[in-house]
This record gives structure tokens, C-alpha cells and sequence, in this order.
């Protein structure tokens, strides 16, 4: 092992089983500060790391609205401490899927993906911090090593193509193959359990409940099992949810993490409202953006998990847009009561009287035209108003 | 048709693991340098004033299982190296040549553009008309190099008086030590594997009608880019056949020589 | 959109191409002359000469470039059936095509189109820019603009299509280019095409 390690992080990782977390469960290590590249592969990694974060000030994917990023960034802070969060550049990007990581140079990247799917502060505070612990144990480097090491070359083909995110990502990424971002870095059962555990040291420092912190995983598997139905295939890798790339999480995760949180015996906030608020226009987008993966089960899974406390409007009509893109007939049917459910909530959703009109002429029921007329009437600028226009006659 | 593109996948994805990686480099079996130049263009020694553009360098080790490894050491060496060299080949061509500044704002992105569609352009030269395999009809005709940047490519040059610009790209993989010794391994069973890539390709664009009127590719380059000498070497490599150059070439190939 | 190139580049980057799959080359087509494309009864009479790539983005597919499909491509889809994909997946598993269906409105296309692109580019900066009705073909069609870039290049790329559902068939022509300088230069030759784009006697066997 080449890199440093905090000792007491390390006396925190020596053969703690979960049966054994209660005695074992020290207090935060103090934090070592930032790491600085030591050796020849470490300086490559960071010069990967450090071209990739340039690419990102510029590019078109990320989002840099201040109110969301000082939202992401004050979860950060809660969830690991100030002394942690401070030098952590945080980049939020536009991708639909559920992924978050952390480069060795400090670069946190968080998909529009993950900020759909967690349900509170606490569960945004649980991933983050996870992936913080990764980055304060060094687990990047480990598995970039590894990758040197194995020669198969087919796991960096996908890699390739799935990588490279940035809008501007230069020729570098066809002859570099690895991306410094993170969806390279397969971490063993082993990482992910100390990662882990110094993430429940962070959390059980933090204000946020660590009943919360268990549940996250196990929707994303639920989803990632929702989705290999759907396709008719064994979800025996849950490499569909990019965040668990290249190992199975199995339910002895979720079971220590739960277990943990209660002996920990604290009680704290999920900060639910203030989550709610700083996401709500940002919702709708994500919506649309996981629509376009093709991914009927899976987003119906995560739509419905979304909407089990509260069916919204922005749900009914994402929902409603689900059904009426797979279009079988009895799918447009179920479309057109989502769409009347989202207008019955929120009159003024124009998109809802749009969808609810193609789902209608497309079941052959000419009452769609009288849904696209009422459309055009308050969004007669839309840019299919002329296409919308000819389909009313 | 479509059986070609499904054997690809296959060819790819499919097992067989270790012969496919050791027939490494695209065009193992064809010719590894070209350059083509617009009929008629001729560069006077002296005449013109030429803008540099950042080149696009990269340096790394290729590991034994063929990955590139990017070394930061390496490539600011390279970088150094190759803009030493630069200076030294132009300034004997006669010919004034403009470093070009690093831009910001809107200009950047100009800048960013145009390096962006250089690259692209510089493939499709390679693909479609340098190297045989996937040849374009009309590109293959007699005499003809009929590229273009468009005349818009003159913004990345504003203010600076300058009447073409240069592009260059380069990139080393080099074999590392495993990799070497596989090649040994392969070569007693008459498997091909390439050890190291080195490739680049430079391009010399005419600013006022946004032509491009030269372009040299060369997929096997030599000279080592770390050293100052190996980076000679390269940029005599990089720029050979460089309009109006004889001269140019062969003082290069004498330096390189002692 | 000719992804098999693409394949081939990515695969030839790390290293893993031999030498060139034997294929069908690339072939001239010479101005003013009515041919078929894609394997379908779509007739093109082009008012000059273009390049037709020898690799096929899908089954009912054609494109055409001036010069190369990096800096213009004109990609004929003739007749997709009815639960197709517009083109090749590349992963049939991980990331399946939405597929088109005879029952689809014209405004469907588009969303279908965009879809497409971003699952096969893995990217949410594929947009469709405005979407208006047209002529194609004789019959009623859409028509729409849009953007976007491969996830492995810089450039950024504009497009253009028109579509329309004849028999329960799709047909369509795009083109793309990058935004800078080609896209302008080359849309007349495009449209052009389209123009003269007719419906004619389906094809021999070949």
C-alpha cells in the first residue's frame, strides 16, 4: 500500500465485523487535509483528474445554478464536517443516472441522476458522504492500480463511451480510457465496507438521522431489479446503476448500515422540507431527462417510489408521458388518466393538456383535439405549436 | 451490410481475449505516413507569417494489457521539449511564426471550436483519403487534396497579421516493459503486437481562405519526446514535407543525425 | 449516422482494430442519375456527386458524405418497419433503442429520434430545436432541427430532418454537420436531396 492511510482510520478498518461494530465504532479521525500526488502514477491520476475538472468549469453538462451548488455544498459540510468539506470542488452534472465519486484531486462530481432519486437531506448526506469516505481513504488510487494491473480491456470500452460526460472532453479520452471521475473506480466488498463505516463516523457527527441512511441502496437495487425485468434479464450485476459499477451490494450491507444506525441511538433530522424546496424546479428536468433512457420498469419503479407519499402534478404527468411513450394501447389509456390527474392538480400544466391530447388521437379518440387546442391556446409559442396546429384540423 | 457491422461487434466484444489484444494499432498492415498538399500551393521561404496553435500533446506509458497510463512528468516534458524544437524549425524555415496567446471568454471558445474541428478534419483526411481501407471516391482522384476549415477560421487569428495557421497533434503510448516482453512472447508465436504507439499529424491552414493546404500524418513516429534531441527529431517528423522545406528537412535530419 | 465508423475509431484507439473488416468500399454516386437508397423504394435524383459509405448505421439505412461523415453526413432511413430501432444498437442489453411503432403520430418522430441519440451518445445534450409540419415524400410530414455532439469529440454538431409515415413504414433523411462552417455550407445540398426525394418502385433483389 503506497498511499498514507490515517492510522486511526486504519485501526477503525482492521477485521471490524458487524457484529463486533458496537464495540468498535471509535470517533472521527482527525481529518489529514488534502493529499498531494507522491509517485509517477499518482501524478498521471491527477493530471487526468486536474484536465478533467478544466474540461468541466466549461462545459455544457454541468450545472452551475449558485442556489443549487451552495445547496449541495452546505449538505456536504453538514454531512462531513467543515474541516473536510473545505477544498472540495463540487461539480453538478447532468447525466440520469444514480452516480456520485470523488477524484483524488478533490473533485466531487454528483449527477442530476442521484438528486431525483434520494427522498431527503439525510440520504442525499448518506451517498455524499460515502463517496467522501472513499476519497479520504484513498480508495481511488487502489482501484486505479488494480485497473492498470488486470488486462481486460473490454471493461474500458464501455467506460470509454460512458465516461467521458463533458461536453468538450477532448481526444484525450479515446487514447486515456480511464475517467478520472469515477465510474472506473470498482471498489470490493472490502472498500466499500470501510468506506462505509468512516461515512457512519461522519454521519453519526452530523445532524442528520442515520435511520435514513440505510434505504437509499436498497431502492437503488429495487430499481436496478425494476429495470432487468423490464428488459427481460437477470439482474444478477447491478451495473445499471452506476453507482455500484462493478460489484454486487448485497442485503449484509444494508443490514450492518441499519443495524449501525440503531445502535448508534441518535435521533436526528431528515431535513425533508428544506430538501424539498431547494429541488423543486429542478425536478421536472430530471423527470424529463430519466424519460429519455428508454427505461419503462425501472422509471416506473422510480416514480412510484416517489410518489408514495404524495402524487404530484409533476408526477402524474411525468408518469403520463412514461405510458404514453411506450404507447400500447392500453398504456395510452392509463396515460390519459395521469395526465387528467396532473391537470386536476395543477390547471395551468400546459405539457399535461399536450400529452393528454397526442395520448388521446393516438388511441384514435378525437377528443385529443380539443386537449391540443386548449394547449395552444396558453402556449401558443410553443416550438411544435405549428406541427401540434396541423394535428387539430 | 449489416453482417459487416454485427461480425465487428462480435470481433470486438467476443472472447479470444489475448489475440486481440495483442493486434494492436489501426493500421498495422498498411502504410504509416502520408502527406498531401493542395494542388498548386506553393510557400514562399520569407513571404508569410505563420500562427501557432497550441499543439495537442500527450505522453504516457501503454501498460501490457495495451492501457494508456498518462504520465504528467512525461508529458511536461514533452511539452517543453517540443516547443523548444518548434521554435528552432520554424525560426529556419524562414518564415515568421506567432505563438498563439491563450484565449479567454468568447474567444476561447472560438479558439476551442476550431482546434476541436481541426482534429476532425485531420481524421477524415487520414480515413478517407491517406490510407487505403475506407477510401472516398471523390477524395481518391488524382491530384486532388480539397479540404477546408472555412474562412471563419481567420477569427482565431485576428490582430495577429498572421496568414496561415499551424496545427499539430501528438500522442505517445509508451510500451511499458510488460508490454515489451509480451511482444517478445507474441513474436515466437507469430502474433504481431505493437509495442509503444507514437502518432501525430500536422496541418498548415491558409487563414484567408480557411483551405487546408497541407497535412502530414505519420502513425510510427520516432525520437523520443522526453529528450530534446528525440523531440527534434519528431518535429523534423511532424513538419516533413513542409511546404517550401527541402532545406528545412534535411538540416533537421542532420541535427538529429549527430 | 455511420456508428460502425465510430466503432472502429474507438476500437483502433485502444489499440484492439487488426487490419481493416473486408467491406463493401465506399461508392461513388454521380450527379443527376434517380437511385435508390436504403434498401428501399425512396428514390434520390442528387443535383451533384456525393460519397455512399459502405457501412450502414442499420438494415434500412444509407449514408452519404462529401467529404467523410465527420464533416458531412446525410443518413437515409427507408421504411423502418414497426418495432425497429432507427439504427444498430450497440449493446442490445444495457442500452436498448426506443423502436417505432406504425400507430405513432408525426410528433412522435421527433421524440423518438432524440431518444435515439441520446441512449446510443450517452448524453442529455442531444435537443431538438423546433418541430413544424412539412411536405415528404407526398405526404403529410415533420420537420425539425436539432443539436448535439459525440461524447468523445469536441465539435458540436447541428442537424436536420424530415420524416413522414407512409404504409406504416418510416422514412426519413437527416443530415448533420459541425455547426461550424459545415453545417451552412453543405445544408443546400441537403435540402436539395430532399427535394428530390421520391417514392419509386421498390428495388430488384440484389
Amino acid at each position: 500500500m503506497r498511499w498514507l492511510v490515517p492510522l486511526a482510520a486504519a485501526a477503525l478498518l482492521s477485521g471490524t465485523t458487524p457484529a463486533e461494530a458496537k464495540d468498535v465504532m471509535p470517533v472521527l479521525p482527525p481529518y489529514a487535509g488534502a493529499y498531494q500526488p507522491q509517485t509517477v502514477d499518482e501524478r498521471g491520476l491527477w493530471m487526468v483528474a486536474d484536465e478533467t475538472e478544466r474540461a468541466m468549469r466549461d462545459s455544457k453538462t454541468v450545472i452551475h445554478d449558485a442556489a443549487l451548488n451552495q445547496y449541495v455544498r452546505d449538505v456536504v459540510c453538514r454531512a462531513v464536517g467543515t474541516d473536510r468539506c473545505t477544498g472540495v470542488r463540487i461539480y453538478i452534472v447532468r447525466q440520469a443516472a444514480f452516480n456520485a465519486s470523488m477524484a483524488p484531486n478533490g473533485m466531487m462530481v454528483v449527477y442530476t441522476g442521484l438528486l431525483l432519486r434520494v427522498r431527503n437531506e439525510a440520504e442525499l448526506a448518506a451517498v455524499l458522504g460515502h463517496e467522501f469516505a472513499h476519497f479520504e481513504l484513498r480508495h481511488g488510487l487502489r482501484g486505479y492500480k488494480h485497473e492498470r494491473t488486470a488486462s481486460d480491456i473490454f471493461a474500458w470500452a464501455g467506460v470509454l463511451a460512458a465516461g467521458a460526460q463533458t461536453y468538450g472532453t477532448a481526444r484525450t479520452y479515446q487514447s486515456v480510457q480511464i475517467s478520472a471521475v469515477g465510474s472506473v473506480y470498482s471498489y470490493n466488498r472490502d472498500l466499500e465496507r470501510q468506506a462505509d463505516f468512516l461515512s457512519m463516523q461522519y454521519l453519526k457527527s452530523s445532524p442528520y438521522d442515520p435511520n435514513c441512511f440505510g434505504d437509499i441502496w436498497t431502492r437503488a437495487m429495487d430499481e436496478a431489479d425494476a429495470t432487468a425485468r423490464g428488459r427481460k434479464q437477470r439482474s444478477k450485476r447491478y451495473d445499471r446503476v452506476a453507482f455500484f459499477a462493478t460489484h454486487p451490494t448485497d442485503l449484509e450491507r444494508t443490514l450492518y448500515l441499519r443495524q449501525a444506525a440503531t445502535e448508534m441511538g441518535k435521533k436526528g433530522e431528515d431535513d425533508q422540507d428544506r430538501f424539498s424546496a431547494a429541488l423543486a424546479q429542478w425536478r421536472p428536468q430530471f423527470l424529463a431527462d430519466q424519460l429519455k433512457l428508454n427505461d419503462f420498469e425501472g422509471t416506473d419503479y422510480l416514480i412510484g417510489e416517489l410518489g408514495r407519499a404524495h402524487w404530484t402534478a409533476d408526477l402524474l404527468f411525468s408518469r403520463g408521458e412514461l405510458y404514453r411513450m411506450r404507447g400500447n394501447p392500453r398504456d395510452l389509456v392509463s396515460a390519459t388518466t395521469f395526465y387528467r390527474d396532473a391537470i386536476a392538480q395543477d390547471p395551468a400544466n400546459a405539457e399535461a393538456y399536450r400529452g393528454l391530447g397526442l395520448a388521446q388521437l393516438r388511441s384514435r379518440d378525437a377528443a385529443g383535439g380539443d386537449a391540443l387546442k386548449k394547449y395552444l391556446a396558453m402556449r401558443p409559442d410553443a416550438p411544435d405549436a405549428a406541427m401540434i396546429s396541423t394535428l387539430v384540423q | 451490410m449489416a453482417a459487416w457491422g454485427d461480425s465487428m461487434l462480435r470481433f470486438v466484444f467476443r472472447p479470444m481475449l489475448a489475440l486481440l489484444l495483442m493486434a494492436g494499432g489501426a493500421h498495422a498492415a498498411l502504410a504509416q505516413e502520408k502527406s498531401g498538399i493542395k494542388e498548386g500551393f506553393a510557400l514562399k521561404q520569407g513571404s508569410a507569417r505563420i500562427l501557432l496553435v497550441r499543439p495537442t500533446i500527450k505522453v504516457g506509458a501503454q501498460s501490457t494489457g495495451g492501457m494508456f497510463e498518462p504520465n504528467a512528468d512525461w508529458t511536461a516534458q514533452a511539452k517543453d521539449n517540443l516547443g523548444a524544437a518548434l521554435d528552432t524549425a520554424q525560426s529556419k524555415l524562414g518564415n515568421a511564426v506567432i505563438v498563439a496567446d491563450e484565449p479567454i471568454g468568447a474567444a476561447a471558445e472560438t479558439m476551442a471550436d476550431y482546434r476541436a474541428l481541426f482534429s476532425v478534419l485531420a481524421d477524415s483526411v487520414i480515413q478517407y483519403q491517406f490510407f487505403p481501407g475506407n477510401r472516398l471516391p471523390t477524395k481518391k482522384r488524382k491530384g486532388v487534396f480539397d479540404w477546408t476549415m472555412g474562412p471563419g477560421v481567420a477569427e482565431i487569428a485576428k490582430g495577429s497579421g498572421a496568414d496561415y495557421a499551424l496545427f499539430i497533434f501528438n500522442e505517445d503510448q509508451y510500451g511499458s516493459t510488460g508490454r515489451k516482453i509480451l511482444q517478445v512472447f507474441a513474436a515466437l508465436a507469430y502474433v504481431s503486437v505493437q509495442s509503444g504507439q507514437h502518432r501525430g499529424f500536422a496541418g498548415l491552414v491558409d487563414l484567408h481562405s480557411g483551405d487546408l493546404v497541407w497535412l502530414n500524418a505519420d502513425l510510427k513516429m520516432g525520437g523520443d519526446v522526453r529528450t530534446p534531441e528525440g523531440a527534434q527529431k519528431r518535429v523534423a517528423q511532424l513538419l516533413e514535407d513542409f511546404p517550401g522545406s527541402a532545406a528545412f528537412a534535411k538540416s533537421a535530419v542532420k541535427v538529429a543525425a549527430k | 449516422m455511420t456508428k460502425i465508423n465510430r466503432i472502429t475509431l474507438a476500437a483502433a484507439a485502444i489499440g484492439l482494430a487488426c487490419t481493416a473488416p473486408a467491406l463493401a468500399g465506399n461508392k461513388l454516386i454521380p450527379q443527376g442519375q434517380p437511385v435508390a437508397v436504403a434498401k428501399s423504394p425512396l428514390t434520390i435524383t442528387p443535383d451533384h456527386e456525393w460519397n455512399k459509405m459502405g457501412a450502414r448505421p442499420g438494415r434500412n439505412s444509407e449514408t452519404w458524405t462529401l467529404d467523410g461523415d465527420g464533416l458531412n453526413d446525410v443518413t437515409f432511413y427507408g421504411g423502418i418497419e414497426s418495432g425497429r430501432t432507427l439504427f444498430r444498437e450497440v449493446s442490445k442489453k444495457n442500452k436498448p433503442l426506443p423502436r417505432f411503432a406504425a400507430t405513432m403520430l408525426l410528433t412522435d418522430i421527433p421524440a423518438l429520434f432524440e431518444n435515439s441519440y441520446s441512449i446510443a451518445l450517452d448524453t442529455q445534450l442531444m435537443k431538438i430545436e423546433g418541430v413544424t409540419p412539412t411536405t415528404f415524400l407526398g405526404a403529410k410530414g415533420v420537420h425539425f432541427a436539432y443539436s448535439f455532439s459525440r461524447p468523445d469529440e469536441e465539435v458540436r454538431r447541428k442537424g436536420e430532418a424530415s420524416a413522414a409515415i407512409i404504409g406504416g413504414r418510416l422514412y426519413m433523411i437527416t443530415f448533420e454537420a459541425p455547426n461550424v462552417y459545415y453545417f451552412d455550407r453543405d445544408i443546400a445540398a441537403y435540402r436539395a436531396i430532399v427535394a428530390s426525394a421520391k417514392m419509386g418502385a421498390a428495388p430488384s433483389a440484389r
